[in-house]
């Protein structure tokens, strides 16, 4: 070769060349290695060519690595170049000896890399830095190249897996094959299952797509394989905790039904109990009822002393007995929390004189001073629950009477304030008593507990009391307090609230004045006991009254049809037909207002609504109260404005039958007058347009709409409570009408269908007033 | 069933006393919680389904005095065209086997006859309801994860 021709070479060569000496002195430079360097050839000449690198101390060892090997390749380095500037460059170079004249040398490329190269090498990076396997296959299906992923994954070498059959390497190498004869087949393949055969049996998907040349011939194809192992362990993992759940879900379930069961069990024991109590004050009742009875009746007829004072022993005993179990009734009330709180108009003046009064006796045998203070601030009529209110201060005003011996029993209202709608009242009763120890001042309002265990030894009662009159002012919202001093007195004092209001208080039954006037009332005593039949008889007839006895609510009833009676006094518990259905009876059907009184051994509150729902109009207690029963009666007569004569007047006119019967509809509203009077509405506007169409429909002989007439009117039959009689004959007129033709009968039952629902159009507007009426009275 | 959630319940029937009945027996459930919409047409049932109830019920006989009113199965066809995954319970007076068909050709959940056991039946339905629903989402979550 011409040394001429290799250094022209060598000059023109676009790569920076240098030849160097086996000490790594330069011996030659090119015009391009001057340009990148930034020095003349001259300055280069000599110098260590390693000296020129970012890195000299790995340039000489390249060099050294050179002349021991001969070659080396595309080793990566940094250069120096002009102006300071650093450039990544690949260094290779090639030994050579003297057979070309020069001595021993070697001639250094230096070959920089440009950005496009450096775009290659760092997608080769990112390919060989995945973790799923890459491999590229050529068409026969060998590897042609592969990432690192792939080489850890097969646990085969890179030299080793080239030019491999790609298929070898997984459990079914037939499904393999398909997986590279679909990539060529159809361009691309995706997620297809395949398990590789290395230690693990790694399940993997295969995602595939072939490359091709510039000129769009397949060259091979890339396939990458995703280990999804994890994958499925998080599925199978997520699975197991979807039925851990499904299985805790069950556990909570269970757990509720349990709990719900328990409370079926404590509400069932709460019944129990309810009902246990409501027998138990029913059976002593009862006895008592006579007992206490007969012994009025007896004290009233000539008797020696002796004989009076047994007989009024017997009585003070039965009264209290009656006490205890009225107070244990109301504990149990309250512990179901069955009482319920009336709120009617009451004059507090009247309901405090009326108190001190029953007291006004006992205050003036044990010489004691009663003093009152009344507050004028307070208005006259207020709204609340009277009888309650008497419980209080009666149980309170008993304490002061019954633990006072000398001195002074105060009484006072003082109004504490009052906005627009309510007043706050403070009411006190202190008494110059005994007192109360400190230590025991706590415990007092608990059930049975009295200051000393010796106090009922002493002073008699039951230990209720006080535990009472907390639950009654607790339970309406209000407070109780209590100051003692021991051998001074003590002061109870509670605050209550009481709404306002325009309207004039009811007639107070402890205020009306006794008519001495009115006699021969008639009434009728439904009661099946004999005793007590006996028993009312010689009340009624010492009042002068007349009157009759049924031994049950059907024999009532019948008596009642034969015959005008004032007022009814109804025992609740009877054979045949017991209080409720007579009294239902007589209010829904015979329409009758004749004033009704329950006689009721049974006063939880429960019976008491239920006396009220049916339209009785009072109820009086057994053992009955002479004067109670009294008041009661002659409150209601005249209180009542229809006399036995109009009654029966009112019940001729009522023989008419109904044809509506309020009770399936007083069932499904749950009694609510409002839903009853919309429901009665809408039935009122529906009605009389269908009653038109049905006529016109078969006058015009469109026995289509005459179908449909009927059949939207026979839903409101059952819910008015029209006769299934009727349903049945607006079914055959539908049945008629399907038929499409004239029949017979069918012209007198379209005319029946009509009246009666005419008739249920007048009394269901009758009803709908009577609601109205009486939702108004409540209101007011 | 979640027990937040207000059951939004639509009652279509043009006797309005016993559409009054029904509503009043659904307000008093102490269990279920309902959001109630009634309506004397078919066409103001239509009118309001963007209000997206939760289940329908619907009077069978809808056309038998106003003669051009929509009937209960165009009304049914008309709510399945807007969302066929709303439950429609048809109920009649009618306890005829033709009509219980056509209701379920026409893709009704269920056919009530109006009877004094309609209530006790609708009432037991709509848990049903709720429950196949339930069923079917979960079915449908297992067979997206096969």
């Amino acid at each position: 070769m011409n040394t001429n021709f290799s250094n022209i070479l060598i000059e023109t060569h676009p790569d920076p060349l240098a030849i160097i000496t086996p000490e790594g002195n330069i011996q030659e430079v090119n015009h391009a290695m001057t340009n990148i360097l930034g020095l003349t050839t001259e300055k280069l000449t000599g110098t260590l060519f390693a000296g020129y690198f970012t890195d000299p101390f790995k340039a000489r060892e390249l060099i050294r690595q050179l002349f021991r090997q001969e070659t080396v390749k595309s080793s990566s380095l940094i250069i120096r170049q002009a102006r300071g500037t650093m450039a990544d460059v690949l260094l290779s170079g090639y030994a050579f000896n003297e057979d070309n004249g020069k001595g021993k040398g070697a001639i250094i490329f230096i070959h920089a890399i440009t950005s496009q190269k450096l775009a290659l090498m760092y997608a080769r990076s990112l390919i060989e830095a995945s973790l799923d396997p890459l491999f590229t296959i050529n068409t026969e299906g060998k590897i042609t190249d592969m990432n690192e992923a792939s080489i850890n994954i097969t646990d085969v070498s890179r030299d080793k897996l080239i030019g491999t059959d790609f298929s070898e390497y997984f459990t079914e190498p037939q499904k393999a094959k398909d997986v590279y004869k679909d990539v060529f087949d159809y361009g691309f393949v995706t997620d297809y299952p395949l398990t590789i055969r290395d230690g693990k049996l790694t399940e993997v998907l295969f995602n595939g797509s072939v490359y091709k040349d510039d000129s769009g011939i397949v060259m091979g194809a890339v396939v990458v394989a995703r280990d999804i192992s994890a994958q499925k362990r998080i599925e199978s993992e997520l699975t197991e905790a979807k039925i851990f759940a499904e299985l805790s879900t069950g556990i909570a379930e269970d757990a509720k039904t349990k709990a719900e069961h328990a409370t079926i069990t404590a509400e069932n024991a709460v019944r129990a109990k309810q009902q246990f109590l409501s027998n138990m004050s029913h059976e002593i009742r009862t006895p008592m009822n006579a007992i206490i009875g007969f012994t009025k009746v007896l004290l009233k007829s000539d008797l020696s002393p002796k004989q009076k004072e047994y007989l009024t022993a017997i009585k003070m005993s039965g009264d209290a007995l009656i006490v205890l179990i009225n107070d244990i009734l109301d504990l149990a009330k309250v512990d179901a929390g069955k009482m319920v709180f009336e709120q009617t108009p009451f004059k507090i003046t009247l309901s405090i004189s009326a108190m001190l009064h029953i007291f006004e006796s006992k205050i003036l045998e044990k010489n004691l001073k009663l003093e009152r203070e009344y507050d004028n601030n307070i208005p006259e009529v207020l709204i609340g629950d009277p009888l309650r209110l008497h419980q209080i201060i009666l149980n309170l005003l008993s304490n002061a009477v019954k633990f006072t011996t000398k001195g002074t029993i105060l009484v006072s209202t003082r109004l504490l304030r009052e906005d627009k709608d309510e007043v706050f009242v403070e009411f006190a009763v202190k008494d110059t008593g005994i007192g109360i120890a400190p230590n025991k001042l706590e415990k007092i309002f608990e059930n049975f507990q009295q200051a000393t265990s010796g106090t009922s030894r002493l002073f008699g009662g039951t230990g209720l009391g006080l535990a009472i009159v907390k639950q009654l002012v607790e339970h309406q919202g209000g407070s109780i307090s209590v100051v003692s001093k021991q051998n001074e007195g003590s002061t109870f004092s509670f605050v209550l609230s009481f709404l306002k209001t325009n309207v004039a208080a009811e007639n107070e039954t402890d205020t009306v004045i006794l008519d001495s006037e009115i006699k021969d009332l008639r009434i009728l005593v439904a009661e099946d006991i004999a005793l007590n039949q006996l028993l009312m008889i010689t009340m009624l007839e010492d009042f002068g009254f007349m009157c009759d006895i049924a031994a049950n609510g059907k024999i009532a009833i019948e008596m009642i049809q034969r015959k005008p009676y004032d007022l009814i006094l109804m025992d609740l518990q009877m054979p045949e037909m017991n209080g409720f259905e007579a009294t239902e009876y007589i209010r829904n059907r015979m329409k009758l207002h004749i004033p009704i009184v329950a006689l009721t051994a049974d006063v939880t509150t429960v019976d008491l609504a239920k006396c009220k729902s049916v339209g009785m109009n009072d109820y009086i207690a057994k053992p009955v109260d002479e004067k109670l029963l009294y008041r009661k009666i002659v409150n209601l007569v005249q209180g009542s404005d229809t006399t036995a004569e109009t009654q029966a007047l009112e019940l001729k006119n009522k023989q008419k039958a109904r044809c509506t019967d309020m009770n399936y509809l007083i069932q499904r509203t749950k009694s609510n007058p409002k839903l009853m009077m919309e429901m009665i509405l809408l039935y009122l506007e529906q009605t009389p347009p269908l009653i038109n169409t049905m006529k016109k429909s078969l006058y015009d002989k469109d026995w289509n709409l005459l179908y449909s007439a009927v059949h939207k009117m026979i839903p409101s039959f059952s819910i008015m409570g029209i006769s299934v009689d009727f349903e049945n004959m607006a079914r055959k007129v539908q049945d008629f009408a399907s038929t499409q033709q004239q029949a017979d009968g069918i012209n007198d039952m379209v005319n029946k269908l009509e009246n009666i629902c005419n008739q249920a159009c007048s009394e269901l507007k009758e009803e709908f007033n009577n609601i109205k009426s009486k939702t108004n009275e409540l209101k007011s | 069933m979640n027990s937040n959630h207000k059951i939004t319940l639509f009652l279509v029937d043009d006797d309005a006393v016993y559409l009054k009945m029904l509503e009043n027996d659904f307000i008093q459930q102490p269990d279920l919680d309902f959001n109630i919409e009634t309506f004397s047409t078919g066409e103001l049932c239509i009118e309001s389904i963007s209000h997206n109830p939760d289940v329908i019920i619907l009077d069978y006989q809808l056309d038998g005095i106003e003669k051009n009113a929509m009937n209960g199965i165009e009304t049914l066809n008309k709510i399945k065209n807007y969302n066929p995954e709303i439950p429609v319970i048809m109920l009649s007076a009618q306890d005829k086997i033709e009509v219980a068909v056509n209701c379920m050709h026409h893709k009704a959940f269920d056919y009530v006859v109006k009877s004094e056991t309609a209530f006790l039946r609708l009432r037991k339905i709509i848990p049903a309801i709720f429950h196949y629903k339930k069923l079917e989402k979960e079915l449908r979550w297992y067979m997206d994860r096969m």
